[in-house]
């Protein structure tokens, strides 16, 4: 009965504490998120042949998903083959990679786009001969080659991000903001997350952003050369993980980490590695299990049941104080916590 | 002629015959498909093998396609007025460029592998300095151009073969065409025969530069946006389907025909390794060999070629 | 510089070049370095900080150890681009190997840097065997391994720096002194010790400016150059593990595009596609001018892509001041059997 009850009063507590970071942003075009799709057209019957039209796999996060993608696959029986292609960040051949696809007569195709207009006109002739098309893990995409999305809101990320951030630095003081490459959904969303939740506080500036391309050495490298450009720098925000270390070090190096306040990355393993041992820094999730989501929303599309635009799968925060459970000390750094069964995990 | 010389034919046909057992591969639309895909290599691979068979290297070819593909799509933003600027722009920079890289071949005797890879470098600091995401949009006379059908033909393919066609007889039947093939032979020995080897030479890459004009503007078309990224690596897979197709590096010797066998021959390597459904990084360590084993194939005929 | 005793009967052109007139190209560089400094001081003075400048030497340390097996390559009159591909495979197999264990550190390290020789060797066996082009030759086996350290890999970084490993690497003695920017500098002088005083390094340079004359003074190319380029590979590895102590485990491609660095470092400190002439003493310099610059582009707070812009002028600007220099001695002195004009390439 007494553990019971603390149970309960600590949910409560926990809810209450993360009501302010819930998230008081619109999030991505809301209205077009919700919109029903009519799926009438794409219901045919088993087996599927799941097409993948990876824009590039040569990164720890989409090789997670893609893992989750098989897991979930291989949990219905319905789904006779996973086809999975890599464009190896050409967008040119992903648009090949796509019309390979089509003639291979998949069912279904799953994609994270390198350029996300480039290969709209590939997209539309897979929908135009009922193959339905699902946008994976990269951003919302309203447009007529992509009957659905299974994605993470930047925006929603961005906002939880600069939040804390803004809250651990008292609501004042000067940042500079490090971004993921240049024009993608995620630095664009995250940016525009970020000048949206400085509105509300004044005393915060933001003194540069810079692109690091998810590359820990890069981050570092420029955050060596914004350190010397600027005498006094608060706080950093930085929701890549991957490139939150390599901004952390530069700082250590330079002496001048006490000074700063680290914005909660993501569930990057290094990073959280990082954070268990420096008890800051905190992370917001950018779940892999994005992945498995996707499957279920292209089954469902493949069933005929209408579904919504945009399916959003949600971020947490998690604090330094519980980053423990989330990361795997023994696993390398270029890993992410994700809630893959074991034998799922990339090998 | 040596064996080497039509290797390239005999690979082509053992790698039909095997892609024919293929399901998936014997269908028409799949083999419109590897036609088209290939069509803008073909185009950089022709101007390439101008250049190589002219004893030089343009190493620049890419970025500047790159180049092309965001201004022309940037410029035009969509609209069908544009079309007609869009294309004299690409075609004006690609000559530009193609200009000064060869004054500056002339002038500054340096080696065309250093020369190339240094205006390679600028023009890639150009691309992204002025974006470093894909803008505008492609106008729709240019998608045609990459992706749309004649008589139920594809267009790319098309027009590679009508540029084929016009390289093939300018370098065999054309005074200019033996000019290059002189002095791809011997640049000195040219020169004593009265050739004025710096104005063959500036043309040669001129031609380069219209080669990644037309494929630029391929490119375009089939990706509909600017994307800034849109060239790189171009150049070393041009260079690789001349090697491939029995152009001697060190100048001289070398066809059109065995350029456009190569080519099609790496986009048939390409599309029978993803309908086989063999994973990518597999098919990076294969395409690395295939380089190499171009190379290999590759007699300079007892003269040692550049580095 | 070595005695008369020693040298071959045959007496090539070009180390009597070399020896004679070399001067002026190798201090040119230093100049540029020293004057481009001076200017970078006055947009910032952090270019005359000395903890400022070492770290530009550690940040340039990877790009600089494989510099160096790129110029042994080049002055022997070939050329490997594979060292960006290199480095990053044994950026991921070093960690991957350590796998987090203090004691794996000395199996990794060595089986990294064999891993890297091994490349180079079948570099070396395949430029030498065949005459063709060691440019794009070797831009194809980069090709290759980037496919082998995706197969291998699996597509994530696997691996985990063994505890320790890094924060050697990244200690900075007397408070200033990077450990790896010790290292690096401690390499190209063991380099440049070698080139000049070494019968290998002698013979690099015999085999780079006159090939023929080599043969007939009885130096077995094919050897040679089997083991340059070896010589290349072992610094790749190495410049990759330099590279996981500065940054930790990162991607599958973290060395991507050091290549080109590498070879801009070495065309501006005066080694040319012919081989025969420059040194590692001048990729030194060509480094530290190159990273300078790409400093002072960041600095400025300029577009990062303007480096790019910046590395491809100064690359066309410095062979061109280089070819004028040599030819313009060498017309003066005579002394250059010129056997390039008649090859076919310009």
């Amino acid at each position: 009965m007494k553990t019971r009850l603390t149970a309960i009063c600590a949910a409560l507590v926990l809810i209450v504490a993360a009501l302010p970071l819930t998230s008081l942003a619109q999030g991505v075009e809301a209205a077009r998120v919700q919109e029903t799709v009519a799926t009438a057209r794409f219901k045919r019957a088993a087996p599927y042949r799941v097409g993948v039209a990876a824009g590039y796999l040569s990164n720890s996060w989409v090789v997670f998903c893609l893992q989750h993608i098989r897991y979930e696959a291989a949990r219905h029986k319905e789904i006779s083959e996973v086809l999975v292609t890599d464009a190896g960040f050409n967008p040119g051949k992903q648009v090949a990679d796509i019309e390979d696809l089509i003639s291979k007569n998949v069912s279904l195709i799953l994609y994270w786009p390198v350029d996300e207009k480039a290969i709209q006109p590939a997209l539309e002739k897979a929908v135009v001969k009922g193959i339905p098309t699902v946008n994976t893990g990269g951003g919302f995409t309203y447009s007529p080659g992509t009957v659905a999305n299974a994605f993470i809101d930047q925006v929603v990320l961005g906002d939880m991000v600069a939040r804390q951030l803004f809250k651990d630095m008292r609501g004042k003081g000067k940042i500079v903001a490090m971004l993921p490459i240049a024009g993608t959904t995620a630095a664009v969303d995250q940016l525009a997350a970020l000048r949206t939740a400085m509105k509300e506080f004044s005393q915060i500036e933001l003194l540069s952003a810079e692109y690091g391309d998810w590359n820990r050495a890069k981050a570092k490298q420029i955050t060596e050369n914004l350190l010397q450009r600027h005498p006094r720098i608060d706080g950093v925000f930085s929701p890549a993980g991957q490139m939150s270390i390599g901004v952390a070090e530069a700082f250590e190096e330079a002496g001048r980490l006490k000074e700063v306040v680290m914005s909660p990355g993501d569930e990057y393993n290094g990073w959280l590695k990082w954070v268990a041992k420096h008890k800051r820094g905190g992370a917001v999730t950018f779940p892999t299990r994005v992945g498995q989501e996707a499957v279920r929303l292209g089954l469902r599309i493949l069933n005929g049941e209408p579904v919504k635009r945009g399916l959003t799968v949600p971020s947490e925060y998690i604090s330094p104080a519980s980053i423990s459970r989330y990361v795997e000390p023994t696993r390398p750094d270029d890993w992410w916590a994700s809630t893959l069964p074991e034998e799922w995990k990339p090998k | 002629m040596r064996l080497t010389d039509r290797g390239i034919y005999w690979v082509l046909a053992t790698v039909l015959a095997a892609a024919a057992l293929i399901p998936e591969f014997r269908s028409l639309g799949n083999l419109a498909n590897v036609a088209t895909q290939s069509a803008a290599l073909a185009v950089l691979a022709l101007g390439q093998t101008f250049v190589i068979l002219c004893g030089l290297i343009d190493l620049s070819v890419g970025q500047l396609t790159g180049l092309i593909v965001v201004l022309v799509c940037d410029v035009a933003a969509g609209q069908d007025a544009m079309t007609a600027p869009a294309l004299l722009l690409a075609l004006g920079l690609g000559a530009a460029s193609g200009a000064i890289t060869g004054l500056l071949n002339n002038r500054l005797r340096i080696h065309p592998l250093i020369l190339t890879f240094g205006t390679m470098s600028v023009l890639q600091g150009i691309v992204f300095t002025y974006t470093d995401r894909s803008v505008g949009r492609a106008p729709a006379a240019i998608a045609w151009l990459a992706d749309g059908r004649l008589l139920g033909l594809p267009v790319a393919p098309l027009l590679v073969l009508l540029l084929a066609a016009g390289a093939h007889v300018t370098l065999t039947r054309t005074r200019f065409g033996m000019h290059v093939h002189a002095v791809g032979g011997g640049r000195d020995n040219a020169r004593r025969a009265g050739i004025d080897t710096d104005r063959v030479a500036a043309t040669v890459f001129v031609i380069s530069g219209v080669s990644a004009s037309i494929g630029g503007l391929l490119v375009a078309g089939r990706l509909g946006v600017g994307y800034p990224h849109a060239g790189a690596g171009f150049e070393l897979d041009a260079i690789v389907a001349v090697v491939l197709g029995g152009t001697s590096l060190a100048g001289g010797r070398g066809s059109v025909a065995g350029t456009v066998a190569a080519v099609l021959l790496l986009g048939l390597t390409n599309n029978v390794l993803n309908l086989l459904q063999i994973s990518s990084f597999i098919q990076m360590l294969v395409k690395g060999l295939i380089v190499i084993g171009a190379i290999l194939v590759n007699q300079p005929g007892g003269r040692r070629a550049f580095a | 510089m070595s005695t008369e005793a020693e040298r071959p009967r045959v007496r090539p052109a070009a180390i009597a070049s070399w020896l004679n007139a070399g001067w002026v190209e190798r201090s040119a560089i230093w100049v540029v370095l020293v004057a481009l400094l001076g200017v970078a001081a006055l947009f910032s003075d952090a270019f005359l900080q000395p903890s400022y400048l070492f770290n530009m030497v550690r940040q340039a340390a990877p790009v600089g150890v494989a510099a160096i097996g790129v110029t042994l390559v080049m002055v022997m009159g070939g050329v490997d681009l594979s060292v960006g591909a290199v480095i990053s495979l044994a950026a991921v197999v070093a960690a991957v190997l350590m796998d987090g264990q203090a004691g794996n550190i000395g199996y990794a390290l060595a089986a990294t840097l064999t891993i890297g020789a091994a490349i180079g060797f079948a570099n070396g066996v395949l430029v030498a065997w065949n005459r063709g082009s060691p440019f794009i030759l070797t831009l194809g086996t980069a090709v290759a391994v980037y496919g082998l350290t995706q197969i291998y890999s699996g597509g994530t970084a696997r691996g985990i720096v063994a505890p320790g490993f890094r924060e050697f690497f990244n200690e900075r003695i007397g408070g200033l002194v990077p450990v790896l920017a010790l290292l690096f500098l401690a390499a190209a002088t063991i380099a440049v010790l070698v080139q000049r005083t070494t019968r290998f390094g002698r013979s690099l340079y015999l085999v780079g400016s006159n090939p023929r004359a080599a043969r007939l003074a009885g130096l077995r190319a094919a050897r040679l150059t089997v083991t340059t380029y070896t010589l290349s590979g072992l610094l790749a590895a190495l410049g990759g593990i330099a590279l996981l102590a500065r940054s930790g485990v990162s991607s599958t491609f973290a060395g991507r595009g050091f290549e080109f660095d590498a070879l801009a470092a070495v065309v501006l400190g005066g080694t040319t596609f012919e081989g025969g002439r420059g040194g590692v003493g001048g990729t030194v310099a060509g480094l530290l001018v190159l990273f300078v610059a790409f400093n002072l582009v960041n600095i400025l707070g300029l577009n990062y892509n303007v480096q790019r812009l910046v590395a491809g002028v100064i690359i066309i600007v410095a062979s061109a001041a280089y070819t004028y220099l040599t030819s313009r001695r060498l017309t003066e002195s005579r002394l250059w059997p010129s056997h390039h004009t008649s090859e076919g390439a310009p």
